[in-house]
C-alpha cells in the first residue's frame, strides 16, 4: 500500500467518522440572539489559561457611547474574537481596553468593591471578567434602550435614528491617547448593482456609515478605493467578508430583511 | 481489491450502517397527527420548572392571521422547539408572545387570560379547528387545508409586519427546477413566489440554503426527511413531506 493511497484512506475515515459522530448543523436555520446579547463577545485570549474567568464584551453598551473607529482602528482591536490578544498587562499600560478603563474615562482594574451597582457591589475584576458568574450588570439593556427607537432586528434598537435624535452622542477621541479627526466630507452615495435577476440594486450611503466609522475601517482593507475594483458576491458576505465583517455581528443581521440594503426597485 | 479501497469501503459500512438501523428505511415518515393537531406545540421550556402549566400554540390560529415572517423573522423566535428564551417577564416587555399578546393587537397578559395559552393541553381548541378548516379550501396531509390557496383566494389576508415603517417585501418570483439525486425520480419544482406568500428571503437565505444556485451542501431527500432543508418546515408545520407530487408533480 502506497503512502498517497494511506494517506486517502486515512483521511476518508476520518472525515466519515467525522460526519457521522459529529452534530449536524447545516440545512437548519442559525438560533437567533436575544436582543441583548446580539453582538456580544467572549474575550478569551488568556482567560482561562490564566484562571481567571472570561470577559464579556457587549458591543450595545459601547457603541452607544463611542464609534467603531476609536476601538478599531485608534486603539487596535481586530475585527474576530481572539485575533488581538490583548492582555492584562496591555491594559494596565493604557493599551487596549485600558485606554477607557483606567479610573478616568471608565472604571478601572482595582480590586475595590464599587457601590452604585444595580443590585449589591462587585469587585472591579468581576465586572468584566464575568463568565459563569451571577453579575448584574451596572447598565442595564433595557434601561438603556428603553426610549430609542425600535427596530426588530439585532439590538431592536434602529442605532441610526437613536444617534440622529440626540438620544446618544458618540465619542471619537481619547484626548491625549488618540488624535482628534475631522469628520469625513465625502458624502456620496453608491449604486451597487446585484447580479441576481430583478433584485433590488444596493445603495449604500457613505453618510450613514461616516456616523460610527471612519474611512480607515472599511478602506483599503475590505474595499478597495476605485470603483468596482472589488468583486464579491452576496455569499462572501453571508461568509463573513466585505459587508458581513460586521453585519451580522454588530451592525444590523442579514438574516432580517434584504431591503435594508437592496433598497433600489430595477424596473 | 486494493487496500486502500478496502479500507474506505469497510469505513462507509461502519460509520452508516448504525444511522440506517437507527433511522430505518428512507421513506419511513413520522406518523401524522390529526389534521387539528397539526403543527401544535407545547412550550415547556420554563413553564413547569415555575408551576405553570405548559402554553400551547397552534400554528394553525396563528397563521391563519399572521405570517410565518412575522414571528420567525421579527419576532426573534427559533425554529427549534424550547430553544427560544421566551418569559412572562419578556412578554410582559412586549417581546415574543407579549409582541401581540398586549391588550391591542391580540388578547393580554392579564391575569384572566393565563389559562387562554396554559392549557397544558396539546389538544385543546380542535372544535374551533373544524370549524375553521370546513371554511378553507382543502387537500390532503397537515392540517388538510391548502393555506397557499387560502391566500391566493383572498379567504386569508395573513399580516406581514408588526412594524410601523417595515421594508417593502422584494417581489421575486423565479420559479427552481430541481433535479432529483436519484434515477426514475421526477425532479422537483419550487415557487418562490408561494413561499413569498408566508415567508421572507431571511427565512432560508443564508442559514438554510445558500443564495449561489447548487452550493448548498448536503440538501438531499434524506435530510429533508431529518427535518433539515425543505423539511424545517415541510414536517411540522406547512404540507408535510408525505405529500411526494405536491413538489414532484411528476410522481405517481
Amino acid at each position: 500500500m502506497g503512502t498517497i493511497g494511506r494517506r486517502v484512506a486515512v483521511v476518508a475515515i476520518s472525515v466519515i467518522v467525522s460526519v457521522s459522530a459529529g452534530a449536524e448543523t447545516f440545512g437548519m436555520r442559525k438560533q437567533i440572539p436575544r436582543p441583548d446579547a446580539y453582538g456580544r463577545v467572549v474575550m478569551d485570549s488568556f482567560a482561562t489559561k490564566a484562571q481567571v474567568a472570561p470577559v464579556v464584551f457587549d458591543h450595545w453598551n459601547h457603541r452607544n457611547r463611542y464609534t467603531c473607529r476609536l476601538c478599531h482602528v485608534d486603539l487596535g482591536f481586530a475585527m474576530r474574537a481572539g485575533e488581538t490578544g490583548v492582555r492584562e498587562a496591555d491594559n494596565r499600560h493604557g493599551l487596549y481596553c485600558g485606554a477607557c478603563h483606567n479610573n478616568k474615562e471608565a472604571f478601572g482594574w482595582e480590586r475595590e468593591e464599587r457601590q452604585g451597582l444595580t443590585t449589591k457591589p462587585v469587585e472591579a475584576c468581576d465586572r468584566c471578567h464575568s463568565v459563569g458568574k451571577a453579575i448584574t450588570p451596572e447598565k442595564d439593556f433595557y434601561a438603556v434602550t428603553q426610549a430609542m427607537p425600535k427596530s426588530g432586528y439585532g439590538n431592536h434598537v434602529d442605532w441610526l435614528a437613536a444617534e440622529a435624535k440626540g438620544l446618544i452622542h458618540l465619542q471619537d477621541e481619547l484626548p491625549g491617547i488618540t488624535r482628534k479627526r475631522k469628520p469625513i466630507r465625502y458624502a456620496g452615495e453608491v449604486v451597487l448593482h446585484a447580479r441576481e435577476f430583478n433584485m433590488p440594486e444596493i445603495v449604500f450611503s457613505h453618510t450613514k456609515h461616516a456616523v460610527w466609522n471612519g474611512c480607515e475601517m472599511c478602506h483599503p482593507e475590505i474595499f478597495g478605493v476605485e470603483k468596482g475594483a472589488t468583486k464579491y458576491t452576496m455569499q462572501d458576505i453571508f461568509e463573513g467578508r466585505f459587508c458581513g465583517a460586521c453585519h451580522d455581528k454588530v451592525s444590523f443581521p442579514m438574516n432580517f430583511d434584504c431591503r435594508l440594503c437592496h433598497t433600489k426597485d430595477v424596473f | 481489491m486494493h487496500r486502500p479501497a478496502l479500507l474506505l469501503f469497510l469505513a462507509l459500512l461502519f460509520a452508516l450502517a448504525p444511522q440506517a438501523a437507527a433511522k430505518g428505511r428512507y421513506f419511513d415518515l413520522p406518523p401524522l397527527p390529526d389534521p387539528a393537531l397539526y403543527g401544535n406545540r407545547l412550550l415547556n421550556r420554563s413553564a413547569e420548572k415555575n408551576g405553570v402549566k405548559p402554553a400551547l400554540f397552534s400554528h394553525w390560529l396563528h397563521r391563519a392571521k399572521y405570517t410565518c415572517r412575522v414571528c420567525h423573522v421579527e419576532l426573534g423566535f427559533n425554529m427549534e422547539l424550547g430553544t427560544t428564551e421566551i418569559t412572562e417577564a419578556r412578554n410582559q416587555h412586549g417581546e415574543y408572545c407579549g409582541a401581540c399578546h398586549d391588550g391591542k393587537e391580540a388578547f393580554g397578559h392579564t391575569p384572566d387570560n393565563c389559562d387562554r395559552c396554559h392549557t397544558g393541553d396539546l389538544t385543546a381548541g380542535a372544535d374551533k379547528f373544524n370549524a375553521f378548516a370546513v371554511t378553507m379550501p382543502r387537500t390532503s396531509y397537515g392540517n388538510n387545508i391548502d393555506w397557499v390557496k387560502a391566500v391566493k383566494e383572498g379567504k386569508l389576508q395573513p399580516k406581514r409586519t408588526l412594524l410601523a415603517n417595515p421594508p417593502q417585501a422584494i417581489a421575486y418570483d423565479k420559479d427552481l427546477k430541481l433535479d432529483a439525486g436519484w434515477t426514475m425520480i421526477p425532479p422537483a419544482f419550487f415557487s418562490h413566489a408561494d413561499h413569498n406568500l408566508w415567508l421572507d428571503c431571511a427565512n432560508c437565505h443564508p442559514d438554510i440554503f445558500n443564495v449561489k444556485k447548487k452550493t448548498t451542501a448536503h440538501f438531499s431527500m434524506r435530510y429533508n426527511l431529518d427535518g433539515k432543508f425543505c423539511g424545517l418546515c415541510h414536517l411540522r408545520v406547512s404540507f408535510p413531506l408525505d405529500d411526494c407530487d405536491r413538489c414532484h408533480p411528476a410522481m405517481h
